[in-house]
């Protein structure tokens, strides 16, 4: 049993429901998942299959009836100050400056160490020079980057971030994967990260969840044996993992048709 | 450019017609003064006013009571409503009754404030305070309740205490909503001084009016109700000149 402290994160079949409008929604169902200490973990699968949720209830931000969510250890009961989020929308608050967004999480720190911080994970997403304004003077792709350094800031061991490069041009996006590894090799941190690019699953994960439709499942869970070399993009085996991937996630889209045609 | 000197001449159409048909009335007409005075008697009563230094007198009593009554009224307004916006207990403690008692107009109020507070400067105050409260209230409140869960969770995620919460992310959310309901405020303070001048008062713009009704001085009446008219509109101008300065951030 020494292993489990190897674990950030442990979920252990986590159910979650929402009751909205009156009907009972099944969001995720039988989620069994450990992140290791370093690891890089990427999650794909359907809208709407409860990946945002997951991410939620990890950070404790979304309560859970069933099952088990530990992190460090600790049954998860509320957010931590060393597990960082980062939202699919970007979520600065728009009367705060950027400066202020990105020192948002950074309490009871002396001015000029809390301005130092803000200034280097500014400079980290290349922001800088946009201290003083606002978020609606930002461009999507800007303000993504901006809650990218506000999740990073306050140094967490574990980040979470939700379709952190989503709105970013596909230059960016890969700037900002390369940075992304940068970060996680030189910092250590533990990252989640859902993604809808399947491509951007392979080249960062350590592991790839692959979620079924919701109800949230895990179909499968692919280690990737080669990530970080660079030649990744169109080898072989880069290729195999998208058949495999796109495999799963086009049955669920099958089933889905064919719920839709029920349906009407 | 062109959209506004077009919109200024099209606005200004009916009130050429109407100070046209005021000037045809008293010159061709056989109105007596002590119903519509002619354009030119209003204006010398105004001079006249404005010379003798009562008009500025009654204007300074006036606005003197609607600082004192639209302040408290920001105060408890202010406070009430963050209060209610931020806990559903309560919202649903209070909020039921506060709409009953918005039902009732601010002038069904006056009877029962003099009764209890006198012909004094307290009562017009305190009418003041309750014509501006409601709406300062209710506007604060829906600002504040209204902030987007997705910014609430950024401050639990954050473990903002209770306080940093409501000044980081409630406040300034509401901010807007609070200058709505504080332009709203000040209006209704404005009337509201009025009426209450108007039906117990022995100074003030209003008392002038119900003073110069009792004389006859239709002249004095309509000068008093163009100042007020007026004055509301400088206000409220003036107000939402000011509001830029609160909420920085919007372009
Ligand atoms: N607070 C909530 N109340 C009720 N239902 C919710 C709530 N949050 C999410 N849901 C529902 O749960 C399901 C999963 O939502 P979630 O946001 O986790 O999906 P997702 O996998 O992140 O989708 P996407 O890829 O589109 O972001 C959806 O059907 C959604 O309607
Ligand atoms: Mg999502």
């Amino acid at each position: 049993m020494s292993k489990e402290k190897d674990y950030i994160i442990k979920v252990e079949h986590l159910n979650k429901h929402f009751i909205s409008g009156g009907n009972d929604i099944e969001v995720l169902r039988d989620i069994n998942l450990q992140i290791k200490h370093g690891e890089f973990v990427t999650i794909v699968g359907h809208s709407g299959c409860g990946k945002s949720t997951l991410l939620k209830i990890m950070c404790g931000l979304v309560s859970y009836e069933d099952g088990v969510v530990e992190r460090n250890g600790h049954a998860v009961d509320g957010p931590g100050p060393r597990c960082g989020m980062v939202f699919q929308e970007h979520r600065l608050l728009p009367w705060l400056k950027i400066k202020d967004n990105v020192g948002f999480g950074l309490k009871g720190l002396p001015k000029e160490q809390r301005e130092a911080l803000v200034k280097e994970h500014l400079e980290l997403v290349g922001l800088k020079g946009f201290e003083n304004s606002y978020p609606h003077q930002l461009s999507g792709g800007m303000s993504q980057r901006a809650a990218i350094a506000r999740g990073l800031a306050n140094n967490p061991t574990i980040l979470l971030l939700d379709e952190p490069f989503g709105a970013l041009d596909a230059l960016t996006r890969i700037q900002m994967q390369k940075e992304i590894t940068r970060i996680q090799r030189e910092q250590g941190t533990t990252m989640v990260m859902v993604t809808h690019d399947i491509d951007e699953a392979i080249v960062l994960g350590d592991r790839i969840v692959v979620m079924s439709a919701r109800p949230g499942q895990i179909k499968d869970i692919i280690t990737v044996e080669t990530r970080g070399q660079g030649h990744m993009r169109n080898s072989d085996e880069f290729t195999y993992y998208k058949k495999k991937i796109y495999g799963y996630l086009f049955e669920d889209a099958q089933e889905e048709q064919y719920e839709v045609e029920y349906m009407i | 450019m062109k959209t506004i000197v077009r919109k200024t001449i099209v606005a200004l159409i009916i009130p050429i017609i109407l100070i046209l048909a005021w000037f045809y009335a008293t010159t061709r007409g056989n109105i007596p003064d002590g119903i519509l005075p002619s354009i030119s008697k209003v204006w010398q009563a105004f001079l006249e006013m404005v010379e003798s230094g009562q008009l500025q007198g009654d204007l300074l009593v006036s606005l003197s009571r609607v600082v004192k009554g639209y302040l408290c009224s920001i105060v408890f307004g202010v406070v009430l409503g963050a209060l209610i916006g931020m806990s559903r207990t309560m919202k649903e403690l209070l909020f039921p009754l506060i709409t009953v008692i918005r039902q009732i107009p601010i002038i069904a109020w006056i009877p029962l404030i003099i009764l209890w507070a006198g012909i004094g400067e307290e009562s017009k105050v305190v009418i003041i305070v309750m014509a501006a409260f409601f709406p300062i209230l209710v506007n604060t409140e829906n600002g504040i309740s209204q902030t987007p869960e997705s910014y609430r969770e950024v401050a639990k995620l954050y473990k903002l205490s209770q306080w940093k919460t409501f000044t980081k992310v409630y406040l300034p959310h509401a901010i807007p909503q609070i200058l709505v309901g504080l332009k709203l405020g000040l209006g209704t303070s404005w009337m509201a001084v009025v009426a209450a001048e108007l039906i117990a008062a022995t100074s003030g713009i209003g008392y002038r009016m119900s003073d110069a009704r009792s004389l006859m001085r239709a002249d004095v009446v309509i000068v008093c109700m163009l100042v007020i008219g007026l004055i509301g509109i400088v206000m409220d101008k003036l107000l939402g000149s000011l509001f830029s300065l609160f909420t920085p951030w919007k372009k």
